[in-house]
């Protein structure tokens, strides 16, 4: 039997294309997911700064919380925002340890340098951590209390030299300090990538933590070992000793550390790679067993010979089974290249835009190539089985005679399965909501998806009834129109086969590309409604200094300004925790309203305080949370905080959804930088005049702007969000598209009989291809209406939950989805049509 | 070999007794019992067949014939056991259809049975050799090439087994075909319409074939066809009208058949207005 599915494979390739280029896009999707997936499982950073450190002892950089769900434990993790400092005198506690030879805490300040930009502050006897030559003296002396040392290239390209005076800024304010001393080198971390380190500045001993307003903290402790000493050993030691308070780093986990980011890259290459990657792998499987169907029922003449000399059903099916295994590993090794090309592609972009920390390397290997074959090869076993279970059991005179003939009726089964999958669709999309954006994004794939089952399902009823609708003026109309119609009313399941992969190309790319859309006009929205302020004052750096609002107060004509102090704080999410914007701000809180009109619905930001929080409303729906309520948050540090809920408003996005007070925010961050300080002018000021003013400042780094220039901002920190969206859009569109082009071309070739017949009885080609184009339209409206309908159930369920309004969709986006399903349904009808007719016409025509 | 009856019985046809005759146990090959089909619904169901009775003795070539629609089909494929009957039942060397498996009708149809059609007869992708071996193959045997070349031989297509069927003329076709049928050895082969494609000279040579077959290898052919010539090359005529049978002719020539059908013809029209 093995003969005859490979002779089938070998001398009629033409009807396993179809098969083959299913199981090939299935192939590069599963591929390139997959070695993302692996990436982001074993991403690792090698330590630079901590290189020559063989231990380095940190806080636990991840919120943690255990729960329980059907009896079992599990504890969830989540990335600290700001990451959590350690206690400095612990180090001598650790070389109280045998073994250890020294332990040198770490911290690291971002400040701004006059005629310098950003510079990395340091305590001096942390240069120690550092290769020796590299922080080594150059000129002059070490540190004193008002000395700063700079690295040679910085001093060269600033033109500093000892005994100057440099002006640095730091969160709480400028500070002067004398240029005592000049090393080597600078200093890199991992983080820093291969090209770019940023300016190094050593401190006295105690200085860069008060300046980082952390006195006595560190990043880290790194330790250094007696020579002969066991590292394993004093790890355990360690870890021993310090319990929960520390955790000990060895090895590639040591640049972590200095990566900070590397957790968050993990969490969203698993996500692209798992979440992503599974639902589209789900819904390639899919079309693969979609195509695999079509691809056999095209062959019923065939299957009916064999079963009338004798095979029997089992012999059909196994010969189906064979060709899927000899198709699909060579399908799979095909896409194995392109789609790690593809990942490779995706991995630099998220490199390229700080997604992910440089350092980290694409793994990929046999795993993701193992699973992108197996995954086609058991889409196509399923999908061949299923498929042959008919033409197998058919009586054999049946099939011969009527293999031209479709059944009409659909199962019940089906009818039932259908109508269950459209039920479970509308609720979950109802649900899914309850998820942020990212997450949001799967969800609702997965929703599409379950739409186009019960479309695949329903299929033929469906095209049964598009066509009894759009029939109506075909059959009315020239000969090729009413053709057209009576082909689509008599091949329901044919029609059905060609309308749901353009839905899908509809659905998918559709609701990927527009639920951040409909976030992103919601956030618009909610600045244009909340940003009263005349004036933004925004960094470009690491933040602006507390001290702004209250010189940007005093420039004249101004009548207010606050300080906005911006950290992420952690909420328990469905088993893991989210993120979500919190701001403090200075001054009053009941002024606010002068340069942020938050929209306060319940309660009052006045009674925000110490214990007590306002939130957004979407955030407290989603933490269903109502006034009076306590809710469990983390700052951005870990530290758990339980206010009660005083404050209820509504335009959050974009502008903060948590409001705490200020001081509180600023004890939790690693640097109480402000974000942005919002400037409100007296009424009948000069605008230029205000405006110069506050140029005049000359904040380090400050940029002023207006209420655009702060939405544009805005728009910018979405961008990755955006690109991420558009990418997924492309690949899962890109993939629905070639599957769409691929099952219309595999219908249109297979009438190559019926054109043959249609030409020999007089048909010319113009009204053939007239012929082919209406039935394109049928498929094209029918698809294209079905991919919007799912596609806008979706997107309303979300955008109900997510920003509380009405999707928003940017019109030529939407046009251009629209026009591109429309393109792939004439373009893959009509050309192959034309090929057909370039045959003279031959009756019977195998 | 089978003594014909030459006597000339009008209509009916008595029915077999494989249980009484020991006789006709051994020589009747296909025997239809009071066999009905009818397709569609409930309310208006089409009779393809309508109790119909006869046997097909082995070692004979019999024709079916009659007008589209007549249930010459449905004869053909109820007595092959590709379609069950709605009634009455079907025996093949002795062996009731009606109670086997799908399974093990597919077996008894490998084994027993050889099928000729009118068109698509061959797999495309197989080789002409490979199409001939493809019934022993599908039975589990280990093909004989030699004895699948000298099969092809016999048809008249030495040294063509290469080949694939899309190189071969529609005549060539069909000698595979029969080739194909004739390999199991089977105790009957059917043949629909087999030269209802072909021109008057390769029409000849394919029954040419059939009749040898019947001849000199001792098979029991059953054909249904439209053409007077080509009934002409059987043992025996049977005539259909509206699913019942109408008559018979033995050692019938293309002459008189034309005329009985066309009688038939007229006599349905003539009921029918």
């Amino acid at each position: 039997m093995n003969g005859l599915a490979r002779a089938s494979i070998r001398f009629r390739p033409a009807s396993f294309i179809g098969t083959f280029v299913a199981l090939l896009a299935a192939s590069i999707v599963a591929m390139a997911c997959g070695s993302l997936l692996q990436t982001g499982l074993t991403a690792r950073v090698e330590p630079v700064r901590y290189a020559d450190a063989p231990i380095v002892v940190s806080a636990d950089q991840f919120a943690r919380r255990v729960v329980t769900s059907a009896g079992d434990r599990e504890e969830i993790a989540g990335v600290l925002p700001e990451g959590a400092r350690i206690d400095a005198s612990l180090a001598a506690t650790i070389l109280a340890v045998p073994g250890v030879a020294d332990a040198m805490p770490d911290l690291a300040v971002e400040l701004i340098g006059d005629d310098i930009g950003a510079l990395t502050g340091r305590d001096w006897s942390a240069r120690e951590i550092d290769h020796a030559a590299r922080t080594a003296l150059v000129d002059g002396d070490a540190p004193g209390p008002d000395d700063v040392v700079l690295d040679a290239q910085t001093a060269r390209s600033s033109r500093l030299a000892v005994g100057d005076m440099v002006a640095v800024t730091a969160p709480d304010g400028v500070h002067e300090f004398r240029v005592s001393g000049i090393v080597a080198e600078r200093t890199a971390t991992a983080s820093d990538g291969p090209s770019a380190s940023t300016a190094s500045a050593w401190f006295a001993d105690g200085v860069a933590p008060s300046l980082a307003g952390a006195p006595g903290r560190a990043d880290a402790i790194a330790v250094f070992t007696n020579d002969g000493t066991d590292i394993g050993d004093v790890k355990d030691e360690l870890s021993n000793l310090l319990g929960p308070d520390g955790k000990v780093h060895t090895g590639s986990a040591r640049g972590e550390l200095e990566a900070p980011n590397l957790p968050t890259a993990k969490e969203l290459l698993i996500g692209l790679g798992g979440s992503f990657g599974g639902v589209a792998t789900f819904a390639s499987i899919f079309v693969v067993i979609a195509t695999i169907a079509l691809a056999i029922s095209q062959r019923g003449r065939e299957i009916a010979l064999l079963r009338a000399i004798g095979a029997t059903p089992r012999q059909i099916r196994r010969m189906v089974a064979s060709e899927a295994v000899l198709v699909a590993p060579l399908a799979g090794a095909a896409g194995i290249l392109p789609g790690l090309l593809l990942a490779r592609w995706w991995f630099s972009q998220l490199i390229d835009r700080g997604a992910v920390p440089h350092g980290v390397q694409m793994s990929t290997g046999f795993i993701p190539a193992g699973a992108a074959v197996g995954a086609g090869l058991l889409a196509a076993l399923t999908g061949g089985y299923a498929a042959s279970r008919r033409p197998a059991r058919t009586p054999p005179s049946q099939a011969l005679g009527d293999a031209a003939v479709e059944r009409r009726s659909l199962g019940r089964v089906r009818r039932v399965f259908g109508i269950v999958a459209i039920g479970g669709g509308v609720v979950l999309s109802i649900f899914s909501y309850q998820l942020d954006g990212g997450s949001a994004a799967i969800t609702s794939i997965l929703v599409v998806m379950i739409f186009l089952i019960a479309v695949a399902l329903l299929g033929p009823a469906i095209s049964r009834a598009a066509t009894a609708v759009l029939g109506l003026p075909l059959r009315r109309g020239s000969a090729s129109s009413s053709l057209a119609a009576a082909n689509s009313g008599a091949n329901s399941r044919r029609l059905a086969s060609a309308i749901t992969p353009i839905a899908l190309v509809i659905g998918s790319s559709g609701v990927l590309l527009f639920i951040q859309s409909t976030v992103a006009d919601a956030t618009r929205a909610d600045i244009r409604n909340g940003l009263v302020a005349d004036y933004v004052i925004t960094s470009d750096g690491p933040g602006l200094p507390a001290t702004t609002a209250a010189r940007a107060a005093e420039v004249p004509g101004v009548d207010s300004a606050v300080g906005v102090l911006r950290s992420d704080v952690l909420y328990n999410g469905f088993e893991e925790f989210e993120a979500a914007d919190a701001i403090g701000v200075t001054g009053d809180l009941s002024q606010l309203d002068e340069v942020l009109d938050l929209g306060v619905t319940q309660g009052s930001l006045a009674d925000v305080g110490d214990t007590t929080v306002a939130l957004d409303h979407l955030l407290a729906q989603g933490l269903e949370a109502d006034l009076g309520d306590t809710v469990d948050l983390r700052l951005g540090d870990g530290t758990k905080h339980s206010p009660r809920v005083v404050a209820i408003y509504d335009h959050g996005l974009g502008l903060g959804q948590v409001v705490l007070p200020y001081d509180l925010l600023a004890g939790h961050v690693r640097a109480a930088y402000e974000a942005e300080v919002l400037v409100a002018q007296t009424g009948g000021a000069e605008t230029t005049t205000v405006a110069d003013g506050l140029r005049a400042l000359d904040i380090p780094g400050a940029t002023v702007t207006d209420r655009d220039g702060y939405a544009a901002r805005v728009d910018k920190d979405l961008e990755l969000e955006a690109w991420t969206s558009r990418v997924m859009a492309s690949v899962f569109g890109g993939f629905a598209a070639i599957t769409a082009i691929n099952t219309l071309v595999m219908v249109v070739f297979d009438r190559r009989r019926e054109v043959a017949l249609l030409r020999l009885t007089g048909t010319t080609r113009r009204q053939v291809q007239a012929m082919f184009r209406w039935e394109a339209a049928i498929v094209a409206i029918t698809g294209i209406g079905l991919g919007v309908v799912i596609a806008g159930v979706t997107l309303n369920g979300f955008a109900r939950g997510a920003t509380g309004g009405s999707p928003y969709v940017p019109p030529l986006q939407g046009l251009g989805i629209v026009a591109g399903a429309a393109i792939i349904a004439f373009g893959a009808m009509a050309l192959p049509a034309r090929t057909l007719m370039r045959r003279p016409p031959k009756a019977g025509g195998e | 070999m089978f003594r014909r009856n030459r006597n000339h019985v009008e209509t009916g046809f008595p029915p077999p007794r494989p249980d009484t005759d020991p006789a006709a146990l051994v020589t009747v090959a296909v025997g239809l019992r009071d066999v009905t089909r009818t397709y569609g619904d409930d309310p208006n169901p089409v009779r393809a067949l309508d109790n119909v009775s006869m046997s097909f003795a082995s070692r004979t070539f019999t024709a079916v014939m009659g007008a589209s629609g007549s249930g010459k089909s449905t004869l053909l494929q109820s007595a092959a056991g590709l379609d069950a009957p709605t009634s009455g039942s079907v025996t093949l060397g002795g062996t009731d259809l009606g109670s086997l498996s799908e399974n093990k009708l597919t077996e008894l149809r490998r084994a027993d049975v050889g099928f000729v059609f009118q068109g698509f007869n061959l797999l495309p992708s197989l080789t002409v050799l490979q199409n001939v071996q493809l019934p022993l193959r599908l039975a589990g045997k280990r093909p004989d090439r030699r004895r699948a070349e000298a099969m092809l031989d016999s048809v008249g297509l030495s040294g063509l087994g290469g080949r694939r069927p899309a190189q071969l003329s529609g005549g060539q076709q069909q000698r595979v075909a029969i080739a194909r049928a004739l390999i199991a050895d089977p105790e009957v082969i059917f043949a629909d319409e087999p030269t209802g494609a072909l021109d008057p000279t390769t029409a000849h040579e394919i029954l040419g074939l059939l009749r040898r077959a019947v001849d000199q290898l001792g098979a029991t052919v059953v054909m249904v066809t439209h053409d007077p010539v080509a009934a002409s090359f059987a043992d025996r005529v049977v005539f259909l009208d509206g699913g019942s049978i109408a008559g018979q002719l033995d050692h019938p020539d293309a002459a008189t058949v034309a005329r009985r059908l066309s009688e038939l013809v007229t006599r349905s029209q003539g009921v029918a207005s």
